[in-house]
């Protein structure tokens, strides 16, 4: 039995690991089935947004000149990396230019699959540089010197028994099993990576072309800290990754959060354009085998966004997780799940070409694909050598085992010629008849693979071909070819507009709204139950001379010590409760970032339906964040815990 | 008279022809009359599937030629089939001028069995006798491959005498996956572990599918760990009149 069998097999046998992919799975398809409740016309979306993906990955050239130029104008660096070792050595160079001490330099990272894709920790590691994780689930990970096992949750193999051990083992807390304790000791631990790291290194979810912004969806609110505070911003990205516009992008953003985690709208969605003052932002753009999938038979795999849907809704994903994906060379591939069995070989060949083999081709994945993605056609494609990017994955029946291949080739002469394919039936019932003389069923062994598990049916003594002897006479009865009538269109919802719907949302995912005529006042009344003396203030946002009176320090600087941030919101979103924060004076994307408790001030006039009526409104900011509630987590076993790394709690005072 | 042509699929030629003529005796009460060209082999899915498209090609090309010297719909009691036909026939003659008509006119005229009954005919009652429960698996090719569903749905609610139950996950795929089966039978064994335990929790002697790979596979599990259950083809619940 090869290794990848063997895998498979302790992964079926490793009883906790089951139970948190059971857990796993059920929970995120069912967070998916709901959300997805909330939006009309799914099946148009989806077909829309495979249109916009077929039209990026077309036209890829012309889209990422324009996104290059809009970059370039908008003060970043870019950068183009042909394979995984260029992109490898940018990063090298970027940072150790960056180290601003003789310390050994630090890098402070939010979740990237294409760090993992070229390996990018290990490199960084082995030249000195100290690489941590900031992603909670990525931190547990990296903790225990393992790969993610999902790209979205990459700790959901954990149970938090074992997060415990680990915690209490590597960073000396004592034992424990509360999911709010161990998510603090994080926020704590990494809060001071946060403020001290040379650079700060991010993946990117869309890159839009129009206007150069990166988004990039968190919910914890480490991809806004390693974006914001070092002095240096790198962002490692896919070529493929653009959409051509903001509305486009907004689309995508109705199906990336639901599809991934079975939420509205990601926390933090962040857009960013220019760097910040006293910032140096790098963009590294990744091809590493995409141009030639591009022009392959494989080229629809570029169409993901990356949601993990597919990883979900998989029964192979569910009994293996992501570490039981792995190449001949016993490397665990970056990509697993149905994607990953297309992509892996697609883009780095023959050593992952045996998981492709590795389906039935049952179509879940497919169903649940935001951007409807045959991924069983490619599948089959793979299998067929499509991937080509060696010997190895361009062969018909790649991944297939010797004796299979064999069978099959045997059987297909025999399909192809009537008269061998009867003879064989012949010779096949003879034989499972002479095997089994009594029973119906025949017991083949385990290494014949159908008999591990199951009874082969015996040949019938007479195939239907043989016993046919004709269609008898029909009736008289005329039958009328008749299609049946379409089923009524889908169903359209309708949302109203207003800030009850807003209020409604956003106090759902834990945030609190209030309408409040002074907000001046609403504030010191929440100041003084927490007897906090000093705040970051937006300017324009409150009475600075009531706020004085009452004794309350504040600053426009960005302060650790800070514990309650005061911005305005250039607009609410009434259907996922969400607020706008933009760049501007007196730094409010810190002030809504790094204190635990961030107050907002937005107009009941300035609520939009939805985010796709709103996006536009980030056009000429230098940087912007819609907040969707509480930052929070649901890394360690699925349980949502609110404050990982920015505010616990959200005041929004409706004026 | 309407004539169809049955492509009664490997499987049930080899080991369940009273499937088959389970379907020949309900369209032949439909007042069709059924072909059955005896050339006919297998749709080639083993070797599409397996990626090996040379050998797929050959039996398609076979297959096509077979049914080309005949008239009328292709109806096959096999969603997995039908979507052979009608999705991956196409797909292997992509680059192919000569083949790929005649690739996509054998697609257009092939229907999967429940398909054509509810759908091309408009009939859902066969005025079918049942005593007891039934449970009904969606196989993955008729349900996501072809979207049937509705379709075996609405005959068996009309099957007179049988009491229906949900079976849970019913759309979660069994593990047979043709040759996925004996690739991986460790997976595969996983899964149908979770197809029979989500039978059994129905209490239902009886299971229905539309596919006979699903059928030998949970079959072959259930005959493996000594229970009774039986899995039926729907072909021949609906064929039973008394």
């Amino acid at each position: 039995m090869n290794t990848f069998r063997q895998r498979i097999r302790e992964s079926i046998d490793n009883e906790s690991l089951q139970t948190a992919l059971d857990n796993n799975t059920e929970r995120r398809l069912k967070g998916r089935a709901i959300a997805f409740q909330s939006i009309p016309n799914l099946e148009e979306r989806r077909k829309w947004a495979h249109a916009i993906r077929a039209d990026v990955v077309e036209h890829l050239d012309k889209y990422l000149e324009q996104f290059v130029a809009k970059n370039e104008e908008n003060g970043v660096i870019v950068h183009r990396a042909k394979d995984a070792a260029e992109a490898v050595k940018l990063v090298l160079e970027i940072t150790q230019h960056a180290a601003r001490t003789t310390h050994k330099p630090l890098v402070a990272k939010s979740k990237s699959m294409v760090s993992e894709e070229i390996e990018l920790n290990h490199a960084l590691e082995k030249e000195g540089i100290e690489v941590i994780e900031t992603d909670l689930g990525e931190y547990i990970v990296q903790l225990r010197h393992e790969r993610p096992s999902h790209i979205i949750t990459p700790a959901a193999h954990l149970k938090k028994e074992q997060v415990a051990e680990l915690f209490h083992e590597k960073l000396g807390i004592p034992y424990t099993v509360d999911i709010p304790t161990l998510t603090a000791t994080a926020r704590k631990v990494l809060r001071q990576v946060f403020l001290t790291a040379d650079v700060g290194l991010s993946g990117v979810n869309f890159g839009v072309a129009e206007t150069g912004a990166m988004c990039i969806v968190t919910n914890e609110g480490n991809a806004r800290m390693v974006t914001t505070l070092p002095p240096v911003h790198i962002a490692l990205m896919g070529m493929e990754r653009l959409v051509p516009n903001l509305n486009d992008l907004s689309l995508m953003l109705s199906l990336l959060p639901r599809s991934a985690t079975g939420q509205k709208l990601t926390v933090y969605t962040q857009l960013l354009h220019k760097p910040f003052p006293n910032q140096q932002r790098h963009l590294v753009l990744l091809d590493n085998g995409r141009s030639r999938l591009r022009n392959s038979p494989l080229k629809e795999s570029l169409y993901c966004i990356r949601c993990g849907a597919c990883l979900n809704a998989c029964p192979v994903f569910r009994e293996l997780s992501g570490h039981a994906y792995i190449g001949s060379d016993l490397s665990i591939a970056p990509y697993p799940g149905p994607i990953g069995s297309v992509i892996s070989p697609g883009l780095l060949g023959g050593n992952y070409i045996q998981l492709a083999q590795a389906s039935s081709l049952c179509g879940a994945c497919k169903d649940v694909c935001p951007v409807d993605i045959d991924l069983p056609k490619l599948l089959t494609r793979v299998r067929a050598g499509m991937a080509a990017v060696d010997d190895e994955s361009g062969t018909e029946g790649a991944g297939l085992s010797s004796p299979t291949k064999l069978f099959l080739r045997i059987f297909a002469r025999a399909a192809s010629h009537p008269w061998l394919f009867a003879l064989s039936q012949k010779f096949a019932s003879l034989g499972t008849f002479l095997l089994s003389p009594r029973s119906g069923w025949v017991r083949m062994p385990a290494f014949t693979g159908w008999g591990y598990s199951k009874d082969f049916p015996r040949f019938a003594g007479k195939t239907f071909r043989e016993r046919y002897r004709g269609s008898s006479k029909a009736g008289n009865r005329e039958t009328e070819n008749r299609p049946k009538a379409q089923p009524a269109s889908a169903h359209v919802n309708t949302f109203p507009l207003s800030d009850i719907q807003f209020a409604a949302e956003l106090t759902a995912l834990g945030g609190q709204v209030r309408t409040v005529q002074n907000p001046t006042l609403a504030a010191l009344e929440l100041l003084n139950a927490r007897d906090v003396k000093k705040i970051h203030l937006e300017p324009n946002t409150l009475d600075e001379e009531l706020l004085r009176a009452a004794g309350i320090e504040f600053t426009q600087e960005a302060d650790p010590q800070i514990q309650v941030g005061v911005t305005k919101a250039l607009c609410g979103l009434a259907d996922t409760g969400s607020v706008l924060v933009a760049d501007g004076k007196g730094d409010p994307l810190k002030a809504s970032l790094l204190p635990e408790v961030h107050i907002v001030i937005l107009r009941a006039a300035d609520i939009y339906p939805s985010l796709s009526d709103a996006i536009n409104l980030v056009k000429n900011k230098a940087a912007a964040v819609f907040i969707t509630g509480p930052s929070r987590t649901a890394d360690i076993e699925m349980t949502l815990t609110i404050g990982v790394h920015g505010p616990k709690e959200i005041h929004v005072f409706l004026t | 008279m309407t004539t169809v042509q049955l492509f009664v699929t490997c499987l049930i030629d080899s080991f369940f022809p009273q499937t088959g003529e389970a379907v020949v005796d309900i369209l032949n009460r439909l007042g069709i009359s059924v072909g059955f060209p005896r050339e006919q082999t297998c749709c080639g899915q083993p070797t599409f599937n397996a990626g090996l498209r040379k050998d797929a090609r050959a039996i398609a090309e076979h297959t096509i030629k077979v049914f080309e010297k005949t008239e009328g719909d292709v109806v096959t009691p096999s969603g997995s089939c039908a979507h052979m036909f009608r999705h991956n026939y196409p797909e292997l003659f992509e680059d192919d001028p000569v083949w790929l008509p005649r690739a996509q006119a054998l697609a257009a005229r092939t229907y999967e069995f429940t398909e054509y009954l509810v759908d091309r005919l408009g009939v859902t009652n066969l005025g079918a006798k049942w005593h007891g429960r039934l449970t009904y698996h969606s196989s993955c090719h008729t349900l996501r491959g072809i979207h049937v569903d509705r379709q075996p749905r609405a005959l068996l609610s009309n099957v007179q005498g049988a009491i229906l139950v949900e079976l849970p996950h019913a759309d979660e795929c069994c593990g047979f996956g043709g040759i996925m089966s004996v690739e991986h039978p460790e997976l595969s064994a996983e899964w149908l572990k979770r197809k029979i335990s989500n039978f059994e929790s129905t209490q239902s002697p009886t299971l229905v599918v539309t596919d006979a790979g699903c059928l030998m596979h949970i079959a072959g599990g259930l005959h493996r760990t000594g229970k009774t259950q039986s899995v039926m083809h729907i072909a021949e619940i609906l064929n039973q009149q008394k």
